[in-house]
């Protein structure tokens, strides 16, 4: 008899767990499960419905305009017969202190009350067809009363290393189209000659030389001029063009040049179809060879070009300096300037040709917080741009993006965006009577 | 002792029941959990895909205008962004209708003309069929899916009278009739021309509906009744816009019937219907005059000639049987519209209409496998728009590999 009383406690126990567990693990209702997407509705229609602009043309119509009518008529229209909607209009209103309230404008729904908790909404700004809203940028340079001109490596007469899959014209062309609105002035040095001219302190046209940015698209390697500069920028000593890098080290500084490289290891060969039209660097490209002795020791190029940036006396040094750092990542500034300016390179990049911060203190350099792309890794910078400091003065700037091959010339951009930040000048989207808040409340009527 | 055994033998008998009752019961509990589960994926997936059919043109995004190999699957119209579907890229999907075959160029099309006239057939080698839909969109063994898009707006046309010509139209949304909607409407009607050829000859004009959505066209200077005519009215209403078509020919048994040859090239095969469906004789040969109507952003058709070269044809004879070649005419524009095609045979008059971007005809689209077996379907339903005509996209999607409970 006792065991029976024990077998009747246990159904007990067991049919209460049950009970309890079934009152709950209560399952949500069909419609939770897959119920219409009601705010992907609401967004749908609302976008479909300005897809003509008539929705911004009805919103900012008079509250009494026939328009409000059509609009009902046309939510009805095209939303299922189950569904309720309420539709409101804010007006957007900035204060004079900034703060943004929202005013409600007039409201048009098909339900009486409220639509209950299960309803779901979406929101649309939408901006009056009277206005246009525009972006002008800053000129660089214009805030420091400067004309700072663009130059960009365009040369006919030269090729490019590291820059596969691409050419120094096609990057050129790009560059252009991402920089020029920045820019007073954005000229294209078609050839080496020109190059040449520039070194030699004349201007191509009306614009200012002194400053200026020169961006060279060869990728590792720089164009050089035949004559004088390929004459005097032959080292017999070493039989090497690193006099060549010394003397365009020395040329940025007196000019206060910002001197930009967008990819790999900068100067490590020297190009042009002309001077070394017999010449291949090695891997069959001719019209170019290696900066440094007898064709070969391309480091050479960078360590005199800093010599003449520093203002030291020329040396041969053909020492490579860089470093392979791997994976790298954007810093806090380069995150922020990318969406301010709207140029979304990839925010990790493969740095194999990074230079180190020992380079600061040697040739007396200095990297602004603002002009650092990547985070400096092993004591490693993956892009910035160095002002050489003669005196408490900027004299020259190296920007070097040593990142691996191929370019992503945005990165290029990005660096030079972050270093001068010029303004961007916006109409503000949603300021007073140019935008105004339309919210669709939708809710299902009837059972699941 | 004998009372001893029996209590024992009574409890565990009573226990085991008890025992098997209470394990019933929670598996119960926990099958209808895990169909749940189950469940929410499949709803979950179903926004998925539709975010990625709608929203995303396809890689690359030109696929549908171009004969480049399609690597992403997507629908969106990178032009105007957002809900709005590339007209050309639905035009492209294989139809659940039965092919068409053309025996001149040995091809099974895919009609798509699903509409209330027109057609539109799309040879299959260009059309996109739903087994590469499913592997590009990465489904092909885990789930299927259904596109629907299917016209917001109804704008159904029938004839009052053909001299002088009047027209009903009606407009209806989802919740009856619409009111007050604006019509944009172009009359074309097929009448003798100079010479064999026939001359198209348009009228358009605007108007409204009435409270009840309707609206009576009378063109007090046509006379329909001895020729060929098409009428095709857009109506719009606050955003909304709809598409309607109506088409009479005065030839039986003889058509024109316009066959995609490449949209890359934008070329298009003009068929005697003796060629396609191999009617008995007699049949006659078919003067032709073809225009293409561009559809503007405010809902205007105006009239782009067509290209005349050795290659391409804007009016000719359109014969049938193997001695003769192919017509090809060529869409004028990238932008879409409707090929106009009016042909004539003694004094028979007909209109053969092809839309260029499903949406200037107001064509619905059905794409993908059938959910009617399925024990569940998860359904999203979207706005669009189509050359700025009102959608309705639904995209439903089922499961169709994987461990499936039976619901209780």
């Amino acid at each position: 008899m006792m065991r029976s009383v024990e077998i009747f406690m246990v159904a007990l126990i067991l049919f209460s767990a049950f009970a309890i567990t079934s009152y709950f693990a209560v399952l949500p209702s069909p419609r939770d499960i897959s119920g219409l997407n009601l705010r992907e509705l609401a967004l749908s229609t609302m976008e479909t419905l300005n897809m003509n602009d008539d929705l911004a043309k009805t919103v900012f119509s008079s509250t009494s305009d026939p328009s409000w009518g059509t609009l009902q008529s046309a939510l009805s229209a095209s939303l299922p017969a189950n569904v309720v909607y309420n539709l409101t209009v804010y007006d957007i209103v900035t204060s004079a202190d900034g703060v943004v309230t929202y005013s409600a404008v007039k409201s048009v729904s098909n339900c009486e009350g409220d639509l209950g908790v299960d309803s779901d909404a979406s929101s649309h700004v939408v901006e009056s067809s009277d206005v246009t809203f525009t972006a002008t940028s800053q000129k660089i340079g214009e805030a420091s009363g400067r004309n700072i001109t663009l130059y960009i490596l365009n040369c006919n007469d030269a090729n490019g290393w590291w820059i596969t899959g691409y050419t120094a014209q096609s990057l050129a062309s790009d560059l252009r189209n991402l920089l020029s609105p920045y820019f007073r002035t954005t000229i294209l040095v078609n050839s080496t000659s020109q190059l040449g001219l520039l070194l030699d302190g004349t201007a191509l046209g009306a614009e200012r030389l002194q400053d200026a940015v020169v961006i060279n698209t060869f990728g590792e390697a720089v164009p050089i001029p035949a004559g004088y500069y390929a004459t005097q920028g032959y080292d017999s000593g070493s039989r090497s063009y690193a006099r060549y890098t010394y003397i365009l080290g020395q040329r940025v500084n007196t000019y206060n040049w910002t001197w930009v490289s967008i990819v790999g290891y900068p100067l490590y060969y020297v190009t042009n179809t002309a001077v070394f039209a017999s010449t291949q660097n090695s891997w069959g490209i001719y019209g170019m060879r290696m900066t440094g002795r007898d064709g070969g020791e391309g480091p050479a190029g960078l360590n005199a070009f800093l010599r003449g940036l520093d203002g030291q006396s020329y040396s041969y040094s053909s020492s490579g300096i860089t470093g392979d750092i791997g994976l790298v990542q954007f810093t806090w500034n380069a995150s922020y300037y990318s969406n301010y300016y709207g140029v979304y390179p990839s925010p990790y990049q493969t740095a194999t040709r990074a230079l180190p911060t020992s380079i600061l203190n040697t040739y007396h350099l200095r990297v602004l917080p603002n002009s650092y792309i990547f985070q400096v890794k092993s004591n490693y910078i993956a892009g910035a741009t160095y002002n050489h400091r003669d005196s408490g003065i900027t004299h020259g700037s190296l920007t070097a993006i040593g990142l691996t091959r191929t370019p992503d010339i945005r990165v290029t951009a990005l660096g030079l965006l972050q270093y001068f930040h010029p303004t961007i000048y916006k109409s503000e989207l949603g300021a007073s009577g140019t935008s105004r808040l339309v919210v669709l409340q939708l809710a299902v009527q009837g059972g699941a | 002792m004998t009372g001893i055994s029996i209590d024992h033998m009574i409890s565990l008998a009573a226990f085991i029941a008890v025992l098997m009752v209470s394990m019933s019961a929670f598996a119960q509990v926990m099958s209808v959990a895990v169909i749940y589960q189950r469940n929410h994926q499949v709803s979950m997936k179903a926004a998925e895909l539709a975010n990625t059919l709608l929203l995303s043109p396809g890689n690359p995004i030109d696929w549908a205008h171009s004969n480049s190999t399609l690597l992403a699957f997507g629908l969106q119209d990178m032009e105007t962004r957002g809900y709005s579907l590339d007209a050309l890229s639905l035009s492209r999907l294989t139809s659940t209708q039965p092919l068409v075959y053309f025996p001149k160029t040995g091809l099974w099309y895919s009609n798509n003309s699903l509409g209330g006239g027109g057609t539109l057939l799309v040879p299959l080698t260009s059309a996109l069929n739903y087994t590469t839909a499913a592997k590009l969109l990465g489904v092909e063994e885990s789930y299927a899916f259904r596109l629907a898009v299917t016209p917001t707006l109804s704008v159904s046309l029938s004839e009052l009278d053909l001299n002088p010509l009047t027209i009903k139209a009606e407009v209806r949304g989802l919740n009856g009739a619409v009111g007050n909607a604006t019509l944009n409407y172009l009359l074309c009607v097929a009448a003798p021309g100079i010479d064999e050829y026939p001359s198209l000859q348009t009228l358009s004009g605007t108007s409204q509906t009435d409270p009840t959505g309707i609206a009576t066209l009378e063109f007090s200077s046509v006379d329909c009744s001895a020729f060929a005519y098409s009428v095709i009215i857009y109506a719009r209403i606050s955003g909304l816009a709809g598409v309607g078509y109506r088409c009479r020919d005065s030839i039986v048994n003889n058509r024109i019937i316009p066959f995609v040859e490449d949209f890359n090239d934008r070329t298009v095969l003009l068929a005697h219907s003796w060629d396609v469906h191999n009617f008995p004789p007699p049949v006659t040969a078919l003067y032709f005059n073809a225009t293409f109507l561009s559809l503007s952003h405010d809902f205007q058709l105006n009239e782009v000639q067509l290209v005349n070269s050795s290659e391409f044809a804007r009016s000719g004879l359109v014969n049938y049987g193997t001695n003769y070649t192919q017509i090809r005419a060529q869409i004028p524009t990238q932008s879409a519209g409707i090929l106009l095609v009016a042909y004539r045979s003694g004094s028979g008059y007909g209109i053969a209409a092809m839309p260029w971007g499903i949406g200037v005809l107001g064509f619905p689209v059905a794409y993908g496998g059938d959910p009617s077996s399925s024990d569940w379907v998860a359904v999203e339903l979207r706005q669009v728009a189509i050359n700025r005509v009102s959608y309705q996209a639904t995209v439903a999607v089922w499961r169709t590999s994987g461990y499936n409970l039976r619901r209780v």
